[in-house]
């Protein structure tokens, strides 16, 4: 990102990041930065807090107005902001755990709830819907893999239709979550996903197999479908 | 609050160790005055539109998001375990806020929120992305922006 900064400037444009990682702002300098104090992928705090986002964008667009003769670090002024899990939360309804894709059957109808209360999903980069992409994941390594139609292939490799299939199968579950709302932290949401789902099942197994296989190109992305610490700790049992 | 710090192991070598190359200083430019400001969000979470085909990793072009998408028309290509999806799947405002862009220009703290907003591909390798950020930059200037707010994941 700070590299960006560097190019827009040299091309003209004012620049200002709102930066999550400080140590990568402080070794590559862009002109100017506001460090906010959020985990990353929520560089404008968390889900549904406006004023929050309205005051982290402000406090950026502030660095312009300030003379900046070396780069510009300033720290968003507001570091209170804690990360709480919520107690009251709860998956809405009961896994069928017969298989992942009777599972995945059994969540549609909550997801389909999740999207009607949030009224939108962020589902959809694999071109399956939320059943094929876990019968495409299940059957992936199986001698006979789940064959994808001429309307849903989009020229994508294989390799990488698994990639963004389990990511899809991960916000389907992530947004069902949030069938009732509430305000579960990141932590709780992936705990529930990893430790009590099928899919979550599938998905490490899924990348097991990916890491001792000797097709190349599942090797691109063996270490890439479990978060690291959570596929160490289940290797370590 | 999170500091790099506070990120578990392994996640915090690996997102510690990416690649940073070391740039000179480049001189800022000097920003027009609020009122002048046309602001676009340039985002390094791959969003592209439902129906495009996903970004993938290292690539280094981008992609516009026109100001009349619907929410749910956008979606995020960067599949990294290493960042939260979770808020974003709430609120894209997490890490694209259009919303509170338009809200500024509206109360006139800004001149105009861009017409379109853009996102390259995180975890690409910086100079790899020269190239096209810098046709990004004077495509932008070509369109009346003259200031960007950079938001990675």
């Amino acid at each position: 990102m700070s590299g960006l900064a560097h190019y827009f400037e040299a091309e003209g444009l004012a620049t200002v990041i709102v930066a999550l990682v400080r140590e990568h702002i402080v070794s590559m300098r862009p002109p100017r930065a506001l460090w906010v104090p959020f985990e990353l992928g929520r560089p404008f705090g968390p889900p549904g807090n406006a004023g929050l986002q309205r005051q982290v964008l402000s406090e950026a667009l502030a660095l312009l107005d300030q003379d900046c003769p070396e780069p510009l670090l300033r720290d968003f002024s507001d570091e209170s902001i804690e990360i709480m899990d919520d107690a009251d939360w709860r998956f809405t309804g009961t896994l069928n755990d017969a298989s992942p894709r009777a599972e995945a059957a059994g969540v549609l109808p909550i997801w389909q709830l999740a999207r009607e209360r949030i009224g939108r999903s962020s589902y959809g980069i694999s071109g399956l819907t939320p059943e094929a992409a876990v019968e495409f994941i299940e059957r992936y390594h199986s001698p006979e893999p789940m064959q994808i139609s001429k309307g849903m292939a989009k020229g994508m490799a294989k390799v990488s239709r698994a990639r963004f299939a389990i990511d899809d199968i991960k916000a389907f579950y992530l947004e069902a979550a949030m069938a009732e709302g509430g305000h579960p932290s990141t932590r709780q949401l992936l705990d529930w996903f990893w430790d009590h789902t099928l899919a979550g099942a599938l998905i490490r197994e899924f990348q097991e197999t990916a890491r001792v296989s000797e097709d190349s190109n599942l090797e691109l992305i063996a270490y890439s479908l479990v978060p690291a610490a959570r596929a160490l700790s289940f290797l370590q049992g | 609050m999170v500091r790099l710090a506070d990120i578990p192991e392994p996640e915090r070598t690996v997102i510690a160790d990416l690649d940073c190359p070391a740039y000179e200083d480049t001189p800022p430019v000097k920003p027009p005055p609020p009122a002048e400001r046309h602001v676009a969000i340039v985002s390094t979470a791959g969003f592209i539109l439902r129906g495009e085909r996903p970004m993938l990793s290292n690539e280094t072009g981008y992609r516009a998001i026109a100001a009349d998408v619907e929410d749910g028309d956008i979606l995020c290509s960067h599949v990294s375990t290493n960042f939260d999806r979770t808020g974003f799947q709430q609120d894209v405002n997490v890490m694209l806020p259009r919303e509170r862009l338009l809200e500024l220009e509206r109360e006139g703290c800004i001149g105009k929120a861009a017409d379109r907003h853009y996102a390259f591909m995180g975890a690409t390798s910086p100079p790899k992305l020269e190239d096209k950020a810098r046709e990004l930059g004077r495509s932008m200037l070509a369109l009346g922006v003259n200031t960007v707010v950079l938001a990675p994941v």
